[in-house]
């Protein structure tokens, strides 16, 4: 363990830029853009250079840490605000000022016709703040600043064009479902404090070792609900559709690259509570494999561009809590398609809203159609994307998720069988839903609403684009190459007790099988949507107007959730009113009764005082009087 | 009760009998005091209190304190409330009418519990218990014992009221003292004249003046016969001690005391 | 035969300080032109104050029971409580010199042609900056003091200018005058008792300072009946000092005649110094003693509460409210002396702290909400400030939610702190009722913040004037003070701790 003084920098920079440029007000709106594109490029810098300093150290050195001042100190209980920056919280690091810094880049094109600019880019610094907080708090509490940081930035930026109605409550939407899963989170520290005493990540892990496992199925529980919440998992999944109406390039590094995948992060970071508790990893996987398959089906139905990518997002997050729950060699993993979905899925969030720049803000896929010609270099970087999310070597996605399916495959047993078919599964749907994105998108002939003319976007757009792109190509390679990030991990997810499993099939296997289904899937998309596209959505088979509907899970909510609640709502204001309510009437009225008459000693005159102070007197010394006896 | 006043007995005999006479009489005049309804009838039995009380300091061998008493509360402090009740007036005696429901009752059984109370107590821990120190105390003299510790021990403490005597004389600056400008004639007449309207320069008019009453709260009457309000002490006013005008008025009133 | 004393003039130079400035301040009365007074003796009074906590910092860390002859304990609590005497009483005199709140001549008959034309003049009675300064070195001897002789001085020296000042508001001066005449005759009441009790405790221990008399209970050499009349008698004079209940009753009249700054002032201030020498007296001399009056005490620190939060629910006038809340407080505080130990100590000096800017920047409020006639108290015509003002009305609801206890205040702190050092001794009872009578205090807090931000704003003419620089600084570190102390409490929490120790 490293001690140091700079971390804090991290947070500092992009916390005061944001505080400045929102302070400034209109005076900074010609430069406010540029000072936090520069301030997110050098907090990268600070993160590369963190970067390899962390190299340069021999294995146990690696880990940072600073204290920056003692937060709380009640009693026993003491909470330091601490950083802590180890193996795990750099990948997070680079990944969020690199992509953060690309996407702020974009935005200066993007937004440039906004007049709130300078307020959108003070938002997402303070985005960056607060998720570079989470992923560098030592304690869970602090995590927990940073965790309801960035839910309150995810909160301004989706609704950041609130004039819109539908986008208001879409931000409401998101920060409601949000707040479930942050409930989630409170009742895990309670839970750790009461339980352990600590709530600091070493001391939670210290006594995880002896402690009940009902606690740590609990303390597991919790997190996974609050990891749901912010990751968009099954039950907590309805909020990511609706947080697309926030500017696109929110959608980018917020819903797609980072803050959504701040879930992962929380279960990985907890890996010694999951080690422990072999019912709390069941409950990850199975929400996982959920997931992955929900969103997925979902995908294939949307006509939305942004849309079908949100649903591709949870499918594709859900492929990483899959993995988290196959213990501990699947965290590496977990976090390795972490990585590299930063890269493509950003990109290709990037890559649509280049279309979108180009088509009037037209987000219906079926008035797109033929835009590979206008729109070159958008469509090949799309592509490369798409290669990569599908899984096709040896593009980046490959490596991440065919270890996932191995992985899957391995847990043994039926359970083993179930999970790698639900992944397996899930790989060719994905095949299947983003090829007909793609050929949608760009290919076929032109359905484009009258009076668009499409066009290629700037080159400050598109060069944020390209580097994404050569990522989501090359970051799997570099990253699976002679295991590379299971090396860099190992000392945090502590992997060394991992048993290889008894493989089910050999790895060569899964890869041609995932292969295989792949290619099932692309032909039937390409075969489904080769033909003409009509412009108005035909009526489908009710499975595809389920999907539509995102499977039902508004009305899901509504009914399970909504309705019961407004009726024991009623029920429980009916009781509050007649019940609760006529108690505290009852001692209000006693106190305003008590209350009055206390007001008739407070007479004003001041003889009753003194008499009043006399008799107070007597009182003590009658009581000295019986005590001497 | 009984007990305390067999030990008192038993300390030397004229002392005894000096505080048997003495004491009677002292708490007779304290509560004549409180008792009686003229201001200096209650000073004088205050003075008694403070002389009884000299004496037995005396008595009890603090020489120091028994003459302080006597030149300080006695000659001094005695001699202002006198000076003061004078100035008051030595007729005037305050409403001793009680107004607040069980007030008086309630007092009378405060005091007697709390002195009651105390006497048991008291007695209780005096009971055949011998006072001691008194000799050591005073074996330098009294005087100089007394010196001794207020000049070394509690040197600080007696220096520090030096604070509370400057903090009163500065409360009774605040209080009492009032600047008054003395404006002579001439500035006055000068000062009418350079005033907004020359409606006054001759001076307000008198009360009573014009009217069929020459008191002080009764307005005076303007030409026309109505009541002129500048006529009557703004204090009077203040204080709402002022007689209706309309029946003083000439003409029909057009004009209410405002 | 005679030796001549030594005393420690650094340690004591703090309170020496004050009262050089009281005693230029009186110079300066008898001397300077009219117009220069105000200006001259506000900047005596702030660099006077500003000086003794200079020199106070710089003797910080020196623990001496000789500064004055045995009178004076310089140690932890006696630094902390001269500084935070002294920091408050600093914004507190910001407060007393903004224009307005001060009887223009104090023996004008009020509603005379006196009066008025003194108003018309533009006089003011700026002797209550001496008089301030004066009361402040009282208090911080008050704190310090550690034999009965000087406690009783430094009680009359403190009380004396406060009787005097209660007195000189500039509106509804009958009220102020009746409160100064109220507060004047039951303290002089109270202060018999005081000395009736030290008395008792010489005769118990043949000592007057308090270690002698912590010994004399050690050896248990003395009459037991003669220890407990002087610590009940003792008690009835310090309580009535921090209005604990039944020696509450002068509280809220007082509070309410009083000019609004030197409600403030006595309110943050007297209540240290009162609570200080309270603690020193039971910690250091009667410790030892605890059985005998620790139910007496928790006793009367659960009835104040209650009586401070009950009342304080029917009250229409903010001064009065506010009264009551500082008694319900006062219970709370005692609190810290039921726990008798260092945590008790420590969170009793925190919680001073915090209910001290609070207070303040409360009274500082009190004083901007104006009408044409002046200061409106009546809390029925503060209805629907919020939305004319809503800064000057936040900053109120702040000081309202602090004294409530919610949390992320420096008030929520206080009470935990002190809560939990009772709960650690022992003594569950009082906290149990702490929480409760919090509980109901809360409601009244509540209230009012309903009233300030939910309620339509009548049409009247009640208005927030604009503060000035003074009251806007008093403000602004209220606030802050009241917020980092909830956000961070380690801040001052540290120091208490390191402060929190009497020397014996």
């Amino acid at each position: 363990m490293t001690t140091r003084t700079d971390l804090v920098y991290l947070i500092a920079l992009p916390l005061f830029s944001s505080a400045f440029l929102l302070l400034l007000g209109r005076i900074a709106d010609k430069w406010g853009h540029f000072f936090a594109t520069a301030i997110s490029a050098s907090t990268f810098g600070i993160g590369l250079y963190e970067f390899f300093a962390m190299r340069s150290r021999s294995g146990d050195f690696r880990a940072a840490t600073q204290r920056i001042f003692e937060w709380i100190s009640v009693g026993t209980f003491k909470v330091d605000a601490s950083l802590l920056l180890d193996q795990l919280s750099i990948c997070f690091v680079l990944l969020i000022t690199g992509v953060g810094t690309l996407i702020h880049i974009y935005s200066i094109a993007y937004m440039s016709h906004d007049r709130d600019r300078r307020r959108f880019f003070a938002y997402l610094n303070l985005f960056i703040a607060a998720m570079l907080l989470l992923v560098l708090g030592d304690s869970y509490l602090n995590l927990y600043v940073g965790w309801e940081g960035v839910g309150l930035a995810s909160y301004l930026l989706i609704g950041f064009w609130n004039e819109r109605p539908a986008y208001a409550t879409a931000a409401k939407k998101a920060f409601v479902a949000n707040r479930v899963g942050d409930v989630g989170l409170s009742l895990a520290i309670m839970i750790a404090f009461t339980q352990f005493g600590s709530v600091t990540f070493s001391g939670v892990k210290d006594a995880a070792l002896h402690a009940s496992s009902a606690a740590l199925t609990a303390l597991g529980a919790m997190l996974l609900l609050a990891a749901a919440g912010k990751s968009a998992q099954f039950p907590l999944q309805s909020w990511l559709g609706d947080a697309m109406a926030g500017p696109t390039p929110v959608s980018a590094l917020i819903h797609a690259a980072t803050m959504v995948t701040a879930g992962v992060y929380l279960i990985t970071r907890s890996n010694f509570i999951f080690d422990a508790s072999s019912t709390a990893r069941l409950l990850v996987v199975i929400v996982g494999a959920i997931t992955l398959l929900f969103g997925a089906i979902v995908g294939t139905a949307k006509d939305d561009i942004k849309k079908a990518l949100a649903a591709s997002t949870m499918s594709q997050i859900g492929y990483m809590i899959l993995a988290t729950g196959l213990g501990p060699v699947g965290y590496a993993f977990a976090i390795m398609h972490l990585l590299t979905h930063g890269f493509f899925k950003a990109s290709m969030f990037l890559g649509a809203g280049s279309v979108m720049h180009g088509m009037n803000d037209e987000v219906n896929m079926r008035r797109y159609g033929g835009l590979g010609k206008v729109m070159p270099i958008t469509a090949v970087t799309f592509g490369l994307g798409y290669l990569a999310i599908i899984g096709v070597p040896p593009f980046a996605g490959f490596y991440s998720k065919d270890k996932i399916i191995e992985t899957a495959f391995n847990a043994g047993g039926a359970r083993g069988i179930l999970l790698g078919g639900a992944a397996l599964l899930g790989a060719a749907i994905t095949a299947f839903y983003m090829t007909r994105v793609v050929v949608l998108t760009f290919t076929g002939q032109k359905r484009w609403a009258d009076g668009t003319h499409p066009h290629e976007s700037p080159s400050l757009m598109l060069i944020p684009i390209i580097l994404l792109s050569v990522g989501s190509v090359a970051s799997g390679f570099l990253l699976n190459k002679g295991n590379a990030l299971v090396h860099w991990l190992a000392p945090v997810v502590d992997a060394s007790g991992a048993e290889g499993g008894a493989e089910l099939f050999k790895p060569i296997v899964v890869s041609a099988l995932a292969l295989g289904v792949v290619v099932l899937g692309v032909l039937t998309a390409v075969l489904k949507y080769r033909g003409t596209v009509p412009v108005e959505a035909p009526a489908g088979s009710p499975l595809t107007r389920f999907a539509r509907r995102d499977l039902g899970q508004d009305d899901f909510n509504h009914r399970v959730l909504v309705l019961p609640g407004r009726a024991i709502t009623k029920s429980l204001v009916g009781m509050d009113f007649h019940f609760v309510d006529g108690i505290v009437r009852a001692v209000g009225w006693t106190l305003s009764y008590l209350s009055l008459s206390l007001k008739k000693v407070q007479n004003g005159y001041v003889r009753s005082y003194a008499l009043l102070m006399t008799i107070g007197a007597i009182a003590l010394l009658a009581t000295i009087w019986l005590v001497t006896l | 009760m009984f007990n305390m006043a067999l030990h008192v007995g038993s300390t030397q005999r004229p002392e005894a009998v000096l505080f048997w006479v003495m004491a009677p009489m002292a708490v007779l005049a304290a509560l004549g005091m409180l008792l009686v309804k003229k201001a200096v009838h209650s000073a004088l039995l205050l003075a008694w209190v403070m002389i009884t009380l000299a004496i037995f300091y005396i008595a009890e061998d603090a020489l120091f304190l028994g003459i302080v008493q006597v030149v300080v509360y006695t000659g001094a402090v005695m001699m202002l409330f006198l000076f003061i009740l004078m100035l008051v007036g030595v007729d005037s005696s305050d409403s001793l009418v009680e107004n607040i429901k069980g007030q008086r009752p309630a007092s009378i059984l405060a005091a007697l519990g709390l002195g009651g109370l105390l006497l048991s107590l008291i007695a209780r821990a005096v009971t055949n218990v011998d006072a001691v120190g008194l000799t050591t105390a005073n074996t330098a003299g009294n005087v100089q014992g007394i010196a001794q510790e207020l000049f070394t021990r509690y040197v600080w403490a007696f220096e520090v009221v030096s604070a509370l005597l400057i903090t009163a004389a500065l409360g009774a600056m605040v209080l009492a003292h009032s600047e008054r400008k003395h404006t002579s004639q001439r500035q006055l007449s000068v000062d009418r004249f350079r005033q907004g309207s020359l409606a006054q320069t001759a001076g307000l008019p008198a009360s009573g003046v014009y009217a069929r009453h020459n008191a002080v709260d009764v307005p005076a009457l303007l030409p026309d016969g109505s009541a002129a309000p500048t006529s009557i002490s703004p204090t009077l006013q203040a204080r709402g001690d002022i007689i209706e005008s309309a029946p003083f008025e000439l003409a029909p009133s057009v004009e209410e005391e405002n | 035969m005679f030796t001549s004393p030594i005393l420690d003039y650094s340690l004591l130079a703090p309170i020496l300080i004050i009262l050089a400035g009281a005693l230029i301040g009186v110079g300066v009365e008898a001397f300077a032109r009219k117009e220069q007074r105000a200006p001259l003796q506000l900047g005596i009074a702030l660099v006077s104050v500003v000086a003794s906590f200079v020199q106070l910092l710089r003797v910080r860390n020196v623990r001496s029971l000789k500064a004055a002859i045995d009178s004076v304990a310089f140690d932890g609590a006696t630094v902390f409580m001269q500084g935070s005497i002294l920091v408050l009483a600093f914004f507190a005199l910001l407060l007393i010199a903004d224009r307005g709140n001060f009887v223009a001549q104090a023996s004008a008959i009020p509603g005379s042609q006196d009066e008025h034309s003194s108003i018309a003049e533009g006089k003011s009675q700026t002797e209550v900056f001496p008089l301030t300064l004066f009361a402040i070195s009282g208090m911080m001897l008050f704190a310090a003091a550690t034999d009965l002789i000087t406690l009783f001085v430094a009680l009359e020296v403190l009380s004396l200018p406060l009787y005097l000042m209660a007195g000189l508001s500039r509106r509804r001066r009958l009220l102020s005058q009746e409160a100064a005449l109220k507060y004047f005759l039951l303290g002089a009441y109270s202060s018999a008792f005081f000395l009736f009790g030290g008395a008792f405790l010489y005769g118990y221990s043949g000592s007057l300072s308090l270690t002698g008399i912590a010994t004399a209970i050690d050896v248990n050499s003395g009459n037991d009946v003669f220890l407990l009349i002087g610590i009940v008698f003792l008690m009835v004079g310090l309580l009535f000092k921090i209005g604990a209940v039944p020696f509450h009753s002068w509280t809220p009249d007082v509070y309410q005649g009083a000019p609004t700054p030197i409600t403030g002032f006595m309110a943050a201030c007297t209540k240290i110094a009162a609570l200080g020498a309270m603690l020193r007296i039971f910690y250091v001399a009667l410790s030892a003693d605890v059985v005998m009056w620790r139910p007496i005490v928790t006793v009367i620190s659960i009835i104040t509460m209650l009586v401070g939060a009950i009342a304080a629910l029917s009250q229409r006038d903010v001064k009065r409210t506010l009264a009551f809340s500082s008694i319900a407080h006062a219970g709370f505080l005692l609190t810290g002396i039921i726990a008798l130990n260092q945590s008790g100590l420590k969170a009793s000096l925190f919680y001073l702290v915090a209910y001290g800017f609070a207070t303040i920047g409360a009274f500082a409020v009190v004083t901007l909400v104006r009408d044409s006639a002046g200061e409106v108290s009546d809390m029925n015509r503060w209805v629907g400030l919020g939305k004319k003002s809503p800064l000057i009305a936040g900053a109120f609801c702040l000081f309202l939610l602090s004294f409530g206890g919610i949390p992320l205040t420096s008030g929520f702190i206080a009470k935990f702190s002190i809560f939990t050092a009772a709960y650690e001794s022992g003594n569950t009872t009082v906290v149990v009722f702490g929480v409760l009578t919090s509980a109901i205090a809360l409601f009244f807090y509540l209230r009012v913040i309903v009233m300030l931000f939910f309620t339509e704003p009548k049409s009247d003419a009640v208005t927030v004037s604009v503060p000035s620089l003074k009251v806007k600084l008093v403000l602004a570190a209220s606030v802050i003070v009241t917020i980092v102390l909830g956000v961070y409490p380690s801040l001052l929490l540290n120091s208490a701790q390191s402060f929190a120790s009497f020397l014996r």
